[in-house]
């Protein structure tokens, strides 16, 4: 018995470490493809997409959920050019970093399941997807041009939109101003905010902060403080100088490590966004105040005791100082081994470059199109800057001082200033 | 003299004879099928867990320290245990798992085994309607009563999110342990697994032999020591058996201690995962260990009683317990207030939630105004977002759910019958061979993933099924193969505990008349133990409804109910988590009522019947 157990564990070791532990081969395949594809207009794109994909089954995977809205569009906008083209289709939106998981496992394959994915967090991106050739990005010509982008001389990835958190807080007691935002990391304050191990973004934007650039827009904030409050916080941030100076940050880096020790040790978790907002509109939530997505607002129902009026965007407010929030983008890639390439293509460039193709994000205010000429489009259509008070994507970069996520940053300090974020306290 | 040359039987023929006796047999047949089964499904996928420790990970922890791109590494070990994250990393979730576990074993049993003392052996009130009731937060996902609490205890003050129905209509704000962390997690989980030690102890003292109670009274034994010498020794093994089951369960809940804010293995696996994915499969690997650590003391436990029955024996005698005129009212009242918020109040709090116009939104509960009450969660039927619906359409014809719901069926019944089917074979054949070795390596090996961690029984199926050769990653497959090698002891053991009943004889007979063994089983077998192996295919099928842990790593959300469930619950939208649990409630409850009505078994009944 006992000798039949050993031979079985031994030989279930083999096949196990077998099955999970087959090495990728690289595929040129697809890259090829992309080469040629990218020199193609939409309408090309489209009748290559058509013949590959007539009749078959198209997989995608991302984090949005309204990549589901956006293929019944592209499958209408194809049959524009051949009314007998069908796609039938699936898309998955993981959850818990189960994307990048899923997606590597399909890289293994010689021919994958999924197309293409709309996927977010840089950081994850550049170093489990990129570096290791699992995705491959694709520029259309037509975004590339309206961009004023040399396609061979570009590095970056293709973004379908920036998504912006900003800082909202509850307005109900008229007392409560939030100038700076130096103040949300005041002694006392916690706000609300998407844990930062159940969405990664968030801590990519605390990897973003100590980047020369918003470093400085931090020590900016803080002198723009009045004397009470700098006398609070300077101790603490001179401080950090070795740690700052340990991890490889210029002189400005104790700011933007105070800052973050101060919101790490703040910060109350919780699930979404969604239960942020609803928390923070209501009357009873006086003098909170929380960092989410703005386009949660739209959803608010107006009664006795909820009121999107009970809560302010803290960038919109006069004489506001520092950052407003902080910005993510969904990119769009092909995967290496995907079996509908051309149709990926086609997909991704319709998104990017008409309006229709972005709708499915566009409808709503909070996402900004990458592409200009979508962007102007989108707001033609849907008004969100007239009707819902958006200040746009521009203002925001500009006057709001969003903090942009740079893939490349992020995985250049994950494992150094990530590694010392590991160590602070977390608010109970 | 002529001698008969007697040829020597080879080894060969005498081998091929025994293996064609032993094969002969239905039962060693079973044995080394689910031997083989069992094991490839059990070890495979701690294996490949075991690999994905030492295995490099691209972009993460251990790329950065080993400086290798790919291959293995001892790294993750090292930085786990020892590095100056170890105690966040480890220690203190491991501290925080081991106590929810011990301390929620702790309240399911108190509360569970006096609740089942006192509808078994006294006069209580409304003993009917309280056993019925009692086992309502074990139908209920576990999760839905850590979000009741919240709803009730949260404050703006103290938990700095919102403020709940006591905080906001009382003003009273609970401290900070009460409303989050190891408290409302061990009693949540307490109160959800209660229903086991209600069940296996309160099967006990239903079958109990009150002669030993009644000769100790007659010895004129004050009642303490009869409860302490007597009672409570006899109920021994099926507090052992809820401790195990509890324990197990406890130690793999993911949700509970996430959503109360505690950090446990579970919770910090789901941390760890996108950068220090080796560390996290290690602490996948710790809750493993942990499982086989149980299964060692349920190895012992068997040993001590033969059995993993809970039902010591049958007495034609049972004695009732006088609990006094007033005392039967009271503590009749008392269990019915308990039950109340324990399994009526959410119900009614989860229907009241899917009429609010805004998630969490009580202003109704202020103004008493309908308007401040709407339907659209329900009926709302075109996909829009200007009235408040985050861009999904109501319950009644949102396709995620219904789909979800499809899902959680198939994946229910599949289960059950797989598993239903397999463990009562294996209970058969473990029955018919009990002293066998085969036998016994076939019982363990199949019990081994119960007391494993939901969470890291997922983790290491993920992991296993993630490769070159099969992706099985949201599959119907993968799902309904993890819940059928995850609740094939529901059925196994349900099924040996009825099978060791039953006297050989029986079967013997029919085998003297050349009755070939399906005609057996399905004729003789199967009918007279109908009511436990039914309770086999029962208990996977509720359990199956509503589980989340075990499959959340599986699958996407809208894929089954429960991770539709739980995305909903996440976003906030808390009209529709409540919607789908309300719909939980109902088809499990429907359920339960159609099988007691057909076979007459029912899952407050018990396990094994």
């Amino acid at each position: 018995m006992k000798k039949f157990s050993i031979l079985a564990l031994t030989v279930l070791a083999a096949l196990s470490f077998a099955l999970v532990g087959c090495k990728k081969q690289a595929k040129s395949n697809t890259q090829k493809i992309i080469e040629e594809a990218q020199s193609m207009t939409l309408e090309e794109l489209a009748k290559k997409a058509i013949e590959e994909s007539k009749g078959k089954k198209f997989y995608g995977v991302g984090n949005s959920s309204r990549g589901k809205s956006a293929l019944p569009l592209f499958i209408k906008y194809l049959q524009s050019f051949d009314s007998s083209y069908t796609l039938e289709f699936e898309w998955q939106q993981p959850k818990n970093n189960k994307i990048f998981d899923q997606l590597k496992a399909d890289s293994l394959k010689d021919v994958g399941t999924f197309a293409m994915t709309l996927i977010q967090d840089g950081n994850q991106i550049e170093t489990k997807m990129v570096q290791t050739g699992v995705l491959d990005t694709f520029i259309p010509k037509d975004w590339a041009e309206a961009n004023k982008i040399d396609v061979k001389k570009y590095n970056g990835y293709l973004a379908l939109q920036t998504l912006n958190k900003v800082f909202m807080y509850n307005c109900v007691d008229t007392t409560t101003v939030f100038n700076n935002c130096w103040d949300f990391v005041a002694e006392g304050k916690h706000g609300q905010f998407m844990g930062i191990d159940s969405e990664v973004v968030g801590k990519n934007f605390l990897y973003m902060l100590t980047a020369p650039k918003y470093a400085k827009n931090l020590k900016d904030a803080f002198d723009a403080l009045p004397a009470a409050s700098k006398t609070a916080l300077q101790a603490e941030i001179d401080g950090l100088a070795q740690q700052a100076k340990d991890l490889g940050l210029d002189e400005n880096g104790k700011y933007a490590l105070a800052w973050i020790k101060r919101w790490v040790g703040s910060y109350t978790a919780v699930s979404d966004d969604g239960p942020i907002c609803s928390n923070l509109v209501k009357s009873d939530s006086q003098g909170q105040f929380g960092l989410l997505v703005y386009s949660k607002l739209r959803s608010v129902e107006e009664t006795a005791t909820t009121s999107k009026n009970n809560v302010k965007i803290a960038a919109y407010q006069d004489g506001y100082q520092g950052m407003g929030g902080y910005g993510y983008c969904h990119y769009l890639f092909v995967t290496d081994n995907s079996p509908l390439p051309w149709t990926a293509c086609a997909f991704i460039a319709y998104m990017t470059c008409t309006v229709d193709g972005f709708s499915a994000w566009g409808k709503d205010m909070g996402g900004y199109s990458s592409n200009p000429v979508v962007a102007t489009g989108t707001e033609t259509k849907y008004q969100h800057l007239t009707k819902e008070g958006d200040k746009g994507y521009d203002w925001w970069v500009n006057q709001g001082k969003l903090v942009l996520e740079d893939p490349a940053y992020c995985a250049s300090v994950a494992f150094t200033v990530g590694a010392w974020i590991e160590t602070l306290d977390k608010a109970a | 003299m002529e001698m008969t040359e007697e040829r020597p039987i080879s080894r060969w023929a005498l081998f091929w004879a025994k293996t064609k006796t032993f094969f002969s047999k239905p039962q060693n047949v079973i044995l080394v099928v689910m031997g083989i089964v069992c094991t490839f499904t059990t070890f495979a996928p701690i294996i490949a867990i075991l690999n994905d420790t030492v295995q490099v990970h691209a972009g993460t922890i251990d790329q950065y320290l080993s400086g290798k791109a790919e291959g293995f590494t001892l790294v993750n070990y090292k930085d786990l245990f020892t590095s100056r994250l170890a105690k966040t990393n480890l220690w203190i979730p491991l501290l925080n798992t081991v106590l929810v576990s011990v301390l929620s074993c702790v309240f399911a049993i108190l509360y569970g085994g006096i609740f089942a003392f006192l509808v078994t052996r006294t006069n209580l009130k409304c003993k009917k309607y309280l056993s019925s009731i009692f086992i309502f937060p074990y139908i209920m996902p576990q999760w839905t009563l850590a979000t009741v609490w919240s709803n009730l205890f949260d404050s703006v003050a103290v938990t700095g999110t919102k403020n709940g129905l006591l905080a906001g209509f009382f003003g009273i704000t609970m401290p900070s342990w009460w409303c989050q962390g190891l408290f409302p997690s061990f009693i949540v989980l307490g109160l959800h697994y209660a229903p086991f030690a209600y069940i296996l102890i309160g099967g006990i003292f239903r079958n109990m032999d009150a002669n030993l109670e009644e000769a100790a009274t007659i010895l004129d034994t004050p009642k303490w020591k009869i409860m302490t010498h007597v009672t409570l020794p006899l109920v021994r093994p099926a507090i052992l058996s809820t401790i195990l089951l509890v324990f197990g369960s406890s130690m793999g809940s993911y949700p509970v201690p996430h959503f109360l804010r505690l950090t446990t293995l579970s919770t910090k696996y789901l941390e760890m995962n996108a950068n220090y994915a080796g560390e996290a499969s290690i602490l996948a690997v710790i809750m493993m260990l942990l499982g086989v650590l149980i299964m060692y003391f349920n190895q012992r436990s068997l040993k001590s009683r033969k059995s993993y029955t809970t039902v010591t024996g049958k007495s034609g005698q049972t004695s009732v317990i006088n609990l006094g005129k007033a005392g039967k009212y009271i503590i009749g009242i008392v269990f019915i207030i308990l039950t109340f918020f324990t399994s009526i109040y959410p119900i009614i709090s989860f229907a009241f939630e899917t009429f609010l116009p805004n998630p969490g939104d009580y202003s109704f509960l202020r103004t008493w105004d309908f308007k401040d009450l709407t339907a659209k969660w329900w009926i709302t039927s075109e996909n829009v977002t200007e009235n408040g619906m985050y861009g999904q359409k109501g319950m009644l014809f949102n396709s995620t759910i219904w789909k979800g719901f499809g899902g959680t069926m198939l994946v229910s019944v599949a289960c059950a019958l797989t598993a239903g089917t397999l463990g009562t074979l294996i209970g058969y054949a473990v029955s018919k061979n009990r002293r066998s070795r085969l036998a016994g390596y076939v019982n363990s090996v199949a019990f081994l993933p119960y007391l494993m961690p939901s969470i890291a029984v997922g983790i290491a199926y993920f992991v296993l099924f993630s490769n070159k050769y099969f992706n099985l990653y949201n599959t119907y497959f993968l799902i309904i193969l993890v819940g059928t090698v995850k609740y094939i002891p529901f059925a196994s053991r349900s099924s040996l505990n009825s099978m060791l009943q039953l006297s050989g004889e029986i079967e013997e007979a029919a085998v003297i008349q050349d009755i070939p063994w399906h005609k057996r089983m399905t004729k003789i077998i199967v009918p007279i133990q109908k009511s436990s192996i039914i309770s086999g295919y029962l208990l996977p099928f509720m359990t199956c409804l509503r589980e989340l842990s075990l499959f959340m790593l599986l699958c996407v959300q809208g894929f089954i109910l429960s991770t539709t469930l739980d995305y909903f619950d996440e976003m906030g939208l808390y009209a529709f988590s409540s919607g789908i649990n309300l719909i939980l409630i109902v088809t499990i409850l429907i359920c339960n009522g159609l099988i007691n009505k057909i076979t007459g078994a029912s899952l407050d009944k018990g396990i094994g019947g």
